[in-house]
């Protein structure tokens, strides 16, 4: 018995392991579905061999993944082989930025030139005065004295060089340091060689050894800290495009800009709204759209998105979260004096988590749930500032539908709560549930596609997710506790989903219904599909069929369509019999009447 | 061919009488006792039966219940229950507001009040499956004017079989919701304190057989 009880658990094993699956079916049921990701691979810090900690976003771009850490302030750049291709903890400022630095910070400029002047005139100096130094040793040869010089020479022309390309004072700085020891060493060999000759030639020295003076630092103002190369403190949110990188800097209360070469560009600091005018400005999410404009989460606001313009100017607030109150909140509201309103808690919209733009330019933000309403979690907010997101599917896009509520100690209770949305392809996004660790996929008219993700500790699972993006095909989850990225591939029926998606999308319905037909065979209880394949029937003037699919699918709208066109069919069919038992009928009726009258008259 | 003319005349023509006459219709229901209970309670049956019928074969394109949840009994007794429980408030609350309805008559003004919804309620189910999504509108508004007419035949009879004034009727009908909600939390808490009683009650019994 315990043997079989062992053997039993190592086949029951990979079901045990295995992601959940599960789908909602029409009447809001949970029932067994196949799940459309699968695990694929994974990498952390730890293969990538750099500090990240508690990262906090993840950005693919054009076949690189960007990671940025809000425990390490650091960014990360990882190619499609998932190995670094970058790390950065501090960025170079860029021309551009210092030309703009110069024409608008006072004195910085002029500061900068008179520093400059100062270390290149040191570097000289110090040459000149090893020059000499050299040049008045007792016993070293003619050629010794002249190969010596030319080294000096060699390295001061290099420094001078170096230090007229470089615009970071401390650099500058060092380099006035690295003349010094470079002279120093050379100096000592020349030195060395002229008390060996001494001693070769059994001489006493007449005159001492000259002694290398050395530059000291040059005094250093505080201004020129603006051309010092940036570094972050606990960066939470990132962007990129194709023109930069957006850095949601948090709690330095800036925004970062950054092109493709890594260096800083433009920062934006000041927002100029009232909302900020008691309020420090934390911006935790950023998105752009295709002209750079930067649509921002901060902390606390509940005024909705932050729109900045391109130079970083406060456009307008966008995407607002309305509030809904409930019937008995209206009713106790309308009995009660302003004082007592005012000594009720706050209803404040729930702030938004994350934004991401599509390539339309339109907005996908994610929020969170409001006390009495958790159909507004995922949006789709069109450039007027609209929440335009298509609700068609048989559940609103939300997460988890059902879910145990109320305060409860030994389940994860209330609804999910949504932190990032990855765009695919063909309109289908993905919403990640921080709270239950699940990957939600909808497609563009608000099916609920599939299902995947459970927490846990193993390699194909994650914790705390915190962000995810597509990256070609692939889904890639970043877990904040783990400094991990999960690797999700799409599975043979995740696949052929999406493919069908695509042929419906194009109105190709032969080949969509087609791949429906392979789901279902993948998928018994996948009722979308059944509308896909019923829509196929439509299209070809198959009428009965095509109702029977969209009863299976629920869709009552093209059900109504295709029993229109059913009647119509049936009533052209058959007009010939209808239209004789109209006629046929009442003259019936009128006859048998006359026939009782005349026989009631005869009696 | 006489009785069918009798059956006709009990179930169709006097219920339209008092539909479309409701004082006369009334006050020969109650003092000539035109009003059969048999009649009363086939229309609350016929209503029970109807709320079956929707719920399984209410056209698809307006049907948003599972069909796999179907409780016939549930449904069966969700209809008497609110009828009973209706007649007996009403008794209850008109007893004390001299009202001179008896409690038989109460009843017979229920069943007979569910007239409308019956004999619109059946052909439009029947047709809601002939109708497209666009059409589904003229079903919701036949529906609604059964309803509305039940709640119409219910009001003026309740009203003329206490012979009531119109604003005494209301406060008659608040009085009667609230005396079933009340009935209803009496209900619920006999049936907690009962629930608290057997288990204690079985947990003795437990007891003790473990105790022999």
């Amino acid at each position: 018995m315990k043997l079989f009880t062992l053997i039993s658990l190592i086949f029951t094993l990979p079901i045990n392991f295995s992601i959940i699956r599960y789908n909602y079916s029409y009447y809001g049921e949970v029932i067994h579905s196949a799940p459309g990701l699968s695990y694929a691979q994974t990498f952390s810090d730890r293969t990538l061999g750099v500090d990240l900690v508690s990262p906090e976003d993840l950005v693919v771009f054009e076949n690189e993944i960007f990671v940025i850490s809000s425990g390490s302030n650091a960014l990360a750049v990882v190619n499609d082989n998932f190995a670094l291709e970058h790390y950065f903890k501090d960025f170079l400022i860029s021309e551009d930025y210092r030309d703009y630095l110069f024409e608008t910070v006072a004195d910085l400029e002029d500061t900068f030139n008179l520093y400059k002047l100062e270390i290149l005139d040191g570097i000289q100096t110090a040459g000149n005065e090893a020059t000499t130094s050299i040049d008045d040793l007792e016993f070293l040869a003619n050629d010794r004295k002249t190969f010596f010089n030319d080294q000096v020479d060699q390295m001061i022309d290099g420094n001078l060089a170096l230090a007229n390309q470089n615009y970071v004072p401390t650099q500058l700085g060092q380099l006035l340091t690295t003349t010094n020891s470079g002279i120093t060493t050379i100096y000592n060999e020349a030195k060395a060689e002229n008390e060996a000759t001494r001693v070769d030639l059994d001489l006493d020295a007449t005159k001492p050894i000259p002694v290398l003076e050395l530059v000291t630092t040059v005094e250093r103002s505080e201004v020129l800290n603006f051309l010092e190369p940036l570094t972050l403190n606990t960066p939470m949110g990132l962007d990129v495009a194709h023109t930069g990188i957006y850095i949601a800097d948090t709690n330095n209360n800036r925004i970062v800009k950054l092109n493709h070469h890594f260096e800083v560009i433009d920062i934006f600091q000041e927002i100029d709204d009232i909302t900020f005018d008691e309020l420090d400005f934390m911006p935790l999410k950023v998105t752009t759209d295709s002209t750079g404009r930067m649509y921002v989460v901060a902390r606390d606001v509940f005024e909705g998105i932050i729109e900045l313009d391109t130079d970083g100017s406060f456009n307008r607030f966008t995407g607002v979260n309305p509030i809904t109150l409930s019937p008995i909140d209206i009713f106790n509201r309308f009995w009660m004096s302003d004082a007592q309103i005012d000594k009720l808690p706050k209803f404040l919209p729930t702030s938004y988590t994350n934004v991401t733009m599509s390539e339309e330019n339109f907005i996908y933000a994610t929020s969170l749930a409001s006390t009495n309403n958790s159909d507004n979690m995922i949006q789709l907010i069109n450039p007027k500032g609209v929440d335009v997101l298509i609700r068609n599917g048989y559940h609103v896009p939300k997460g988890d539908i059902h879910f145990v509520e109320g305060m409860n100690n030994y389940v994860v209770d209330g609804p999910s709560r949504l932190v990032d949305v990855a765009i695919y392809k063909d309109g289908i996004y993905t919403v990640l549930d921080a709270k239950r660790s699940r990957l939600f996929t909808y497609d563009a008219e608000g099916n609920l596609l599939y299902i995947n993700g459970e927490a846990g500790q193993q390699l194909d699972k994650f914790t705390s997710g915190v962000a995810l993006d597509y990256f070609g095909d692939n889904l890639l989850v970043l877990d904040k506790d783990l400094r991990t990225v999960v690797v999700y591939e799409h599975t043979e029926f995740g696949q052929t989903v999406n493919e069908a998606i695509y042929h419906h999308e194009r109105g190709e319905f032969e080949q969509a219904a087609r791949l429906w037909e392979e789901v279902l065979v993948l998928n018994t209880n996948y009722e979308v599909a059944y509308n896909g394949i019923g829509k196929y029937y439509l299209r070809k003037g198959d009428y009965e069929t095509a109702m029977e699919y969209f009863k299976y699918g629920y869709d009552k709208y093209y059900y109504s369509r295709a029993y229109k066109s059913y009647r119509n069919q049936l009533i052209k069919e058959n007009f010939g019999y209808i239209f004789l038992a109209i006629l046929a009928l009442p003259t019936a009726f009128i006859v048998y009447k006359q026939i009782r009258k005349r026989k009631d008259s005869i009696k | 061919m006489n009785k069918l003319k009798l059956i006709i005349n009990d179930y169709l023509s006097f219920p339209k009488y008092i539909l479309m006459h409701p004082f006369d219709g009334y006050d020969e229901f109650k003092t000539e006792k035109k009003g059969k209970l048999s009649v009363a309670l086939v229309y609350i049956a016929l209503f029970a039966l109807l709320r079956i019928l929707t719920y399984q074969y209410e056209s698809f394109l307006i049907n948003e219940r599972n069909p796999m949840m179907i409780n016939n009994l549930q449904e069966i007794f969700v209809v008497g229950l609110l009828v009973i429980l209706f007649v007996t408030a009403n008794w209850s609350v008109t007893t004390l507001m001299e009202g001179k309805g008896k409690f038989k008559e109460i009843l017979m003004v229920t069943g007979y009040a569910l007239f409308p919804v019956i004999i619109i309620g059946y052909p439009a189910l029947f047709i809601s499956n002939f109708l497209t999504l666009d059409e589904m509108a003229f079903y919701t508004l036949a529906m609604g004017i059964a309803y509305f007419l039940t709640g119409w035949m219910l009001f003026m009879g309740i009203l003329n079989i206490h012979q009531y004034g119109l604003l005494k009727t209301i406060m008659a009908f608040i009085a009667t919701a609230v005396s079933m909600m009340v009935m209803m939390f009496l209900g619920l808490l006999f049936f907690d304190v009962i629930q608290q009683i057997i288990a204690f009650i079985s947990a003795i019994i437990e007891e003790l057989g473990l105790r022999r």
